[in-house]
């Protein structure tokens, strides 16, 4: 599996840095840490590069190095890349262009496979969809942001599953809740919330929605599907049906101290466009950590 | 497929809205009083604005959009659109392009920050006035982004050895990189070589039989402007970020250890400068018959000759996309005159101010230059001129003073990060941020239109 986890700052992203490493060590899949920088206007790309380069010869490293290194030194303290590796240093000679606005460095790693540095510059949505087909990651992790559209365009138009980092507190005492129900994306939502919870060793509480008092037989098949793979997972799990509105039931359950992972809508794009989804609903508003599976 | 298509139309919304404007614009009568030409010329306009404001395409795009309308709607034939297309103008703002990467590589930036620092000694505010002034003076002749780039490193190797971290220093580095990159900005406007706007409004003054400047009657009329406005923005910005380190004891020191490691001058470093002394010489004294462009060019061939730069390098640095564009929007421009769309246009404006007013020399002065000064701000300085030189030559009154001052004013790109590469070279450093500009920049907008209203009354 590949996972993307972008960073924004060494002050804020460093929740999401580590809560992605996390679940990226218990999928066992390759990393790349991308940091995405402002927007260069086109009438001043080549003097901006040509400036930058100028400061490279005064040992001024280009914008967002620094952001690198900081994850470097991260993964460096943390074990997740060689001893040889956080010998040599973080490489930036080996800072390669890799067309466009596009640097990479790689590093070996220990726990997840290959570990990836990528500096960017652009819009962040469009950086991190062509990053994300470029590089066919599964899942794309990011930290919370203020910004309600921002999580309207990570679900509309990135190509994989999406953990938005969101009010993650370190001291925190988590639980997984995963919102079970007959939509397509449950059974795959399951698996990886199966493998979080493995990560952060917590128990999942699996919850059942339903907008009238009865439960269809889509839903009981969904919810018993789950509970059994829990516990063949060996995972503590407890199951609760509830009667309301899915989005606010879900909010209100997940408070400040779970961490969400739901399927994605499979509603019609254009309809999602204007209308939103549940997950995404469920993204603009709780005060937790969110994964959406696609 | 349908989630790509709607992406698309997405990050491609301002193109489609470009387009449905131009359709609607083509199914509208021409307004009374301006040809047929004169109108579709007028939907090129506007749909060009939008596209390089928002961006949603490459610029070479919208200059290729801009070439290939003029001829598919009847405005003149393609031979006629080529020969716009191509200018002393263009050839100016692609030869100074180029000497600005063949001087940038030579490193004369080490030289320059022991001048400065000889001449400023430690203290914070004599170094911010040191900037502003030698970014105003130098950019005056060889292009305001050419300064900026050579003058960020030493502004960055003050600020990075003043602080512990960039918190400490944040209003410091605004005071430095603005002190550069608004010095540039100013500058620019001293001789007509300071931007490829100042010799596109040369040619248009030329096309509408306006009095001929030369390049010293030029700095004549500017430097005046430039002398005055050193010493207020100096005092705009110190009090704007006014900075904890009033005086840059060891970071001066740490500056002056680092330049002198490049011990002295090297043999091609003398001789970059003495071919740039020759270029300026050559606009002083041969532009008139010449032209800046080709005497840019001359420079450009002699870094090539002497082995002093690449063509690679050249090549690599030089931006392209923009010399098209500017290139189509002189095209544009001077479609505008021939049409009569300029003059329809700016009859229009005249009559408009004239229900305020009867007397509309001063609005007219005023709406000009404002609005110059705006749309260098979203646009660029180049294409603003481009586009609004014809206008303006066309408003009536003094056509020299109303093209000057429009020239001038394109050089008020203060507000935005978009307004000119020196801003967004400075942002590019990552300790500037977006709102910074409109804190001084306002302030450096109002002076600017204050001083330059003085100058061209009174002087």
């Amino acid at each position: 599996m590949k996972f993307l986890i972008a960073v924004g700052s060494k002050e804020f992203s460093e929740p999401t840095l580590r809560v992605g490493l996390q679940v990226a060590k218990a999928f066992k899949a390759a990393v790349t840490i991308a940091y995405v920088g402002p927007k260069i206007s086109e009438f001043s790309t080549s003097q901006v590069r040509f400036t930058q380069e100028r400061m490279e010869e005064w040992e001024f490293d280009r914008p967002g190095v620094e952001v690198l290194e900081w994850a470097f030194n991260f993964l460096a303290e943390n074990d997740y890349i060689t001893p040889t590796t956080v010998e040599a240093g973080f490489p930036k000679n080996t800072l390669v262009q890799t067309g466009g606005n596009r640097c990479e460095v790689y590093l070996q790693g220990t726990v997840c496979k290959d570990v990836n540095l990528i500096l960017r510059n652009g819009d962040i949505i469009a950086e991190l969809r062509d990053e994300v087909r470029r590089g066919g990651y599964d899942v794309t992790i990011i930290g919370g942001s203020q910004k309600r559209r921002m999580a309207h365009d990570l679900i509309q138009y990135i190509n994989s599953s999406i953990f938005v980092v969101n009010k993650y507190d370190q001291h925190q005492n988590y639980n997984l809740l995963l919102p079970v129900d007959d939509s397509t994306h449950t059974p795959k939502a399951v698996k990886y919330g199966a493998r979080v919870a493995q990560a952060f060793d917590v128990k999942v509480n699996l919850i059942t929605v339903s907008k009238t008092d009865s439960f269809g037989e889509g839903y009981t098949k969904a919810s018993q599907l789950a509970s059994k793979m829990m516990r063949r997972a060996g995972i503590e799990h407890e199951h609760r049906f509830e009667t309301g509105d899915p989005v606010e039931v879900i909010k209100k359950t997940a408070g400040d101290n779970h961490i969400v992972v739901m399927g994605a809508s499979t509603k019609n794009p254009l309809f999602k466009f204007f209308t939103g989804s549940k997950p995404l609903k469920v993204m603009e508003d709780c005060q937790c950590p969110i994964l959406i599976v696609k | 497929m349908l989630n790509t298509f709607i992406y698309w139309l997405t990050q491609k919304r301002w193109l489609v809205f470009a387009i449905m404007v131009g359709i609607i614009m083509y199914n509208i009568s021409a307004p009374a009083g301006l040809s047929i030409e004169g109108y579709r010329t007028l939907i090129i306009v506007v749909m060009a604005i939008i596209l390089i404001i928002f961006e949603p395409i490459p610029l070479p795009a919208v200059a290729m959009m801009i070439l290939i309308m003029q001829v598919l709607l009847g405005i003149d034939t393609p031979n006629g659109v080529a020969k716009s297309f191509m200018s002393d103008a263009v050839f100016f703002i692609m030869g100074s392009l180029m000497l600005a990467v063949a001087i940038i590589s030579q490193g004369l930036d080490s030289r320059l920050a022991l001048g400065i620092i000889k001449l400023t000694g430690n203290k914070t505010w004599k170094i911010v006035i040191g900037f502003i002034a030698i970014s105003a003076f130098l950019s005056s002749f060889i292009g305001e982004h050419t300064v900026t780039a050579m003058m960020m490193p030493v502004g960055l190797t003050l600020i990075k050895n003043s602080g512990v971290d960039n918190r400490s220093t944040a209003k410091l580095a605004a005071l430095i990189l603005f002190s550069i990159a608004y010095g540039s900005a100013m500058g620019s406007i001293g001789t007509p070589s300071g931007g490829g706007r100042n010799v596109i409004m040369l040619g248009y003054m030329k096309e509408f039989g306006v009095v001929n400047i030369s390049y010293l009657q030029w700095m004549k009329y500017a430097y005046p402007i430039l002398l005055l406005e050193i010493p207020l923005a100096a005092i705009i910005l110190w009090y704007t970020f006014k900075p904890r380190q009033l005086i840059l004891d060891s970071a001066v020191r740490k500056l002056k250890i680092h330049v002198t490691k490049r011990g002295s001058m090297s043999g091609n470093e003398i001789l970059t400068i003495l071919i740039f002394v020759f270029v300026f010489l050559g606009w002083v004294f041969f532009s008139s018959k010449v032209g800046l462009g080709i005497i840019a060019l001359i420079g450009v061939f002699l870094y090539l000759a002497f082995g002093l730069i690449r063509w690679e390098d050249l090549n690599r640095n030089t931006n392209w996309g923009v010399i098209i564009l500017f290139g189509a929007a002189v095209s544009l421009g001077l479609h505008m005159k021939d049409t009569g769309a300029a003059f329809w246009v700016a009859d229009t404006a005249i009559n408009w101010m004239k229900m305020i007013s009867d007397d509309v020399s001063i609005i007219r002065w005023f709406v000009a230059v404002v609005l110059t000064g705006l749309l260098t701000n979203l646009l660029s300085n180049a294409a603003t001129v481009a586009v609004i030189g014809p206008i303006v030559l066309n408003m009536g009154g003094d056509t020299l003073v109303m093209g000057f001052s429009t020239a001038i004013a394109s050089a008020f790109a203060y507000l935005t990060v978009v307004a000119s590469p020196t801003c967004m070279i400075i942002h590019s450093s990552g300790l500037i941020d977006k709102s910074d500009y409109l804190r001084a920049g306002w302030k450096m907008f109002i002076m600017s239109v204050l001083v330059l209203f003085i100058i061209s009354n009174f002087w």
